[in-house]
């Protein structure tokens, strides 16, 4: 697995003060994605225990995050190895807050229990689903870039079934 | 009149430096000279001609007024003297205005007099005059320390007017005569809804419309000299009654709506001052009053977050007196503790302060030249020593020349008794010893660079380089408290905002060593304790390394954070940031973030070459960049900043990307 990009802190990719975690690799093939070099699986530098490790440390040691977030590429086309740098994450930083960036529905990723990607769902907390559709672009919208897109509050469209909507904890 | 060398070749070297300074402003020669201060128009008509009587002022002070010990320092370039076009004549710095005295007794600007308003449309209309009036009486920042708590009795007036007028036209009299006629008065709503109701929404409109006309005319009154506008402002937050309530809601709405198409207004510089147990958690009683702070900071860049819970803000805290409540006046400058007594703000500001260019010592001193190994820091505090006694010379010098001014040389601020006592002076009464409650300032530049040149890291790199810093910092608070006991004066100690002197040291450095890296290489000098811009580190560290800072510099600081991103969609990140260096004990602080505008179709957020919104490029349409610049904000960086805090702008490394 490939990191495609970090940001220790920023506040473009989901709510508060979030460490962005960028992994390589998408099948998806949006027309009008951002960057299509990171369609590459072995675009970036290799995402190796040390550099996770790192990662970790920055973000265990900065008390201002609100969580992380991850994005690509895609990270579910590398689901089993994302979900494994996830456990590290929450073993050594604790629980944190975690945010995933996809082209794929909650439904397609809700549709197999028992796969990979079901598992790496599971472990995050809200999931901003769906292809980038360069003719539903918004520039207004918060953390998405089309309008297709939804943010989605993981553990309780688990728990109820169904598709729920992630409400903002602050607003103005 | 003593000239340094009184020779013929004096004379003539005299002469041809004033004829070079006429002939740089009127052909516009020299643009970091026109664009010193960004806030001046220094190409236009009343630019250049304002920009003549400075630079001569200048000129003459240097030659003819000034100890010799503190001209060689200027030359040198260790000593800078801020706002030396105003040393000869005496005029003193920025002042906290007593507005509530101001506006209860009615005024006489040297013009006309002026009644006590009887409405909050006319009171804020007052604060504008007062602030210009003021302005004229001295050069630095005019600040309102409490406007809620001052304005708030004319948010009273006017609601009863409008409940009398209701009562009357709803006919909701009952035979006995309304009385104690306030917001909060929860019988008078039950006993006449309609009138309470009427009044209610009726002030909220008036106050509202005099925020607006306020924020309108603080921007637009082009009164100063070159034809700048007052630098105002205004300090809110606390007070927690209806009213005072009513002014902060109105003035933080009308600074979102902005100006005439939305602009963002450049002034009045916003403070919002944050307290415990009064709006800093839910249960707060203007907690809501905060949360729309930040929306519009985020928003507008204003206001930025005053700490009042910061040790240094609490020695002379009292909850009963708002007066006692920190705040501060133009850049970061604050005058909170006396040794006279008056621990309180209004009536009194800042008198001068000169800067110490910490960089050109650590070069002489450290290791960057490469002529020693070792920093010989006992040569570097021996200099330091020198140089702090001689930028102290020239503040008790000019102090003196201020104290020896007339009354009436400042008339609005002495006569109104703006200045604590002023009204006491008879007009060609010398203002004397009033002046002593207000505190001369020994300021700094480049810790960084300094840093870097003593010992081959800065401060933000190597926790034993932090420690030197630190302590280099409280050594020269100490030495400001050592000398205001021997002086019996108050004498403080500046983080200094560095405008045009950011670049004017940094030149004179780099022509005499060279460019020697991290140090003056770039075109800039780091502000005060500042992590440099350009370095790359998180928020919350650079938040509790520069936090330390706060506590001794007790004139005044700021602490910034870069975020690149459109922070008005991310509230969470905003607030979180604040808070957290307010838990930090930063006394002052505010986040820097992109305001583009496009020209077109109005769009504000984060633009690239081309408008999100419209899709105008860059090339085609104007698209305004508003960044902030040592503390207060610039129309647009790209045409009004000098050469030195561009190039800082595009330095800056956003703490989050
Ligand atoms: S899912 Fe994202 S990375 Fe993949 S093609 Fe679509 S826009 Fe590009």
């Amino acid at each position: 697995m490939n990191l495609c990009g970090y940001y220790p802190e920023s506040i473009n990719e989901g709510e508060g003060l979030r460490a962005s975690i960028f992994i390589s690799g998408c099948r998806h093939r949006c027309k009008g994605c951002f960057s299509p070099v990171t369609w590459n699986f072995n675009y970036g530098e290799p995402f190796t225990l040390q550099r996770q490790n790192e990662i970790i440390g920055d973000i265990a040691r900065n008390p201002l995050l609100s969580g992380i977030s991850l994005l690509g590429g895609d990270p579910f086309f590398s689901a089993a190895e994302v979900s494994e740098f996830l456990d590290r994450l929450y073993a050594q930083a604790g629980a944190v807050n975690t945010w995933i960036y996809t082209g794929y529905t909650y439904e397609e990723l809700t549709a197999d229990p028992l796969a990979a990607e079901y598992a790496l769902l599971r472990r995050c907390h809200v999931l901003v689903d769906g292809r980038f559709e360069e003719a539903l672009r918004d520039t207004s919208l918060r953390y998405c870039g089309s309008s297709n897109q939804r943010l989605i509050n993981i553990p309780a469209s688990l728990a109820s079934g169904k598709v729920e909507l992630w409400e903002p904890t602050v607003r103005f | 009149m003593a000239l340094l060398q009184p020779t013929y070749e004096a004379n003539e070297h005299l002469l041809r430096e004033m004829i070079a300074v006429g002939e740089d402003i009127i052909d516009s020669k020299d643009l970091d000279l026109i664009r010193e201060n960004a806030n001046l128009n220094g190409e236009s008509f009343s630019g250049k001609m304002s920009k003549l009587g400075s630079e001569y002022a200048k000129w003459y002070a240097k030659h003819f007024i000034m100890p010799k010990s503190v001209v060689r320092a200027i030359e040198e370039n260790y000593v800078y003297v801020h706002d030396l076009d105003q040393y000869a004549i005496g005029t003193t710095n920025c002042i906290f205005i007593p507005f509530d005295k101001l506006l209860g007794g009615g005024f006489n600007t040297g013009n006309g007099s002026v009644r006590p308003p009887n409405s909050i449309m006319t009171a804020m209309a007052l604060v504008a005059i007062i602030f210009q009036s003021q302005q004229n009486a001295q050069y630095g920042g005019v600040s309102a320390s409490k406007i809620d708590h001052d304005l708030a009795p004319y948010v009273a007036k006017s609601f009863s007017k409008y409940f009398r007028k209701g009562v009357f036209y709803f006919e909701e009299e009952d035979g006995a005569e309304p009385s104690d006629i306030h917001m909060s008065n929860f019988e008078l709503q039950l006993r006449y809804p309609k009138s309470f109701r009427y009044a209610l929404k009726e002030t909220e409109a008036e106050t509202l419309q005099g925020a607006e006309s306020l924020i309108h005319n603080l921007n637009t009154m082009s009164s100063r000299a070159g034809g700048q506008i007052p630098f105002t402002s205004i300090n809110y937050g606390t007070c927690t009654s209806p009213e005072g309530q009513m002014v902060i809601d109105a003035l933080l709405t009308a600074t979102m709506q902005g100006l005439g198409s939305g602009e963002t207004p450049i002034f009045p510089i916003q403070i919002f001052k944050c307290k415990q147990g009064v709006n800093q958690s839910p249960k707060d009683p203007n907690y809501a009053l905060f949360l729309k702070a930040a929306e519009c900071s985020a928003k507008r860049l204003y206001p930025n977050f005053a700490n009042l819970d910061a040790p240094l803000n609490l020695q002379v805290y009292d909850p009963s007196d708002p007066d006692s409540e920190f705040a501060t006046m133009g850049c970061r400058t604050r005058v909170l503790s006396d040794r006279f007594g008056r621990n309180k703000l209004s009536g009194k500001g800042n008198l001068s302060f000169n800067t110490l260019n910490l960089v050109k010592l650590g070069i002489e001193y450290g290791t960057a030249l490469g002529k020693r190994k070792k920093a010989d820091e006992q040569g570097f505090y021996h200099a330091l020593d020198h140089y702090l006694d001689i930028a102290l010379d020239g503040l008790l010098h000019r102090f003196d020349i201020q104290r020896r001014q007339k009354a009436k040389a400042s008339d609005f601020m002495m006569r109104e008794g703006v200045w604590e006592g002023g009204e006491q002076l008879a007009p060609d009464e010398p203002v004397g010893d009033l002046l002593k409650h207000g505190s001369l300032s020994l300021g700094f530049i480049g810790v960084a660079e300094c840093m870097k040149a003593l010992y081959g890291r800065h401060h933000g790199e190597d926790e034993q380089v932090f420690e030197k810093a630190f302590r280099l910092i409280a050594y020269m608070r100490a030495y400001c408290d050592r000398k205001s006991d021997e002086l019996d004066l108050n004498i403080t100690l500046f983080a200094t905002p560095a405008e045009g002197l950011s670049g004017k040291f940094t030149k004179r450095d780099r022509q005499y060593y060279g460019s020697l890296p991290g140090i003056t290489d770039r075109e800039y000098y780091t502000n005060s304790f500042h992590i440099p811009v350009y370095y790359e580190i998180q928020a919350a560290r650079k938040i509790r390394l520069e936090a330390r800072f706060h506590d001794l510099c007790n004139a005044g600081a700021i602490s910034y954070i870069e975020l690149n991103g459109n922070a008005r969609s991310n509230p969470a990140a905003f607030l979180s940031i604040v808070q957290y260096a307010l838990s930090q004990q930063v006394s002052y602080f505010s986040i820097n973030h992109p305001i583009d505008r496009c020209s077109a179709c109005g769009y504000e957020g984060i633009i690239g070459s081309v408008c999100p919104s419209c899709g105008s490029h860059e090339e085609d349409v104007h698209i305004r960049r508003l960044r902030r610049v040592t503390g207060y904000l610039t129309g647009d960086f790209q045409t009004r900043f000098n050469s030195a805090k561009q190039a800082e702008v595009r330095d800056r490394v956003k703490h989050t990307p």
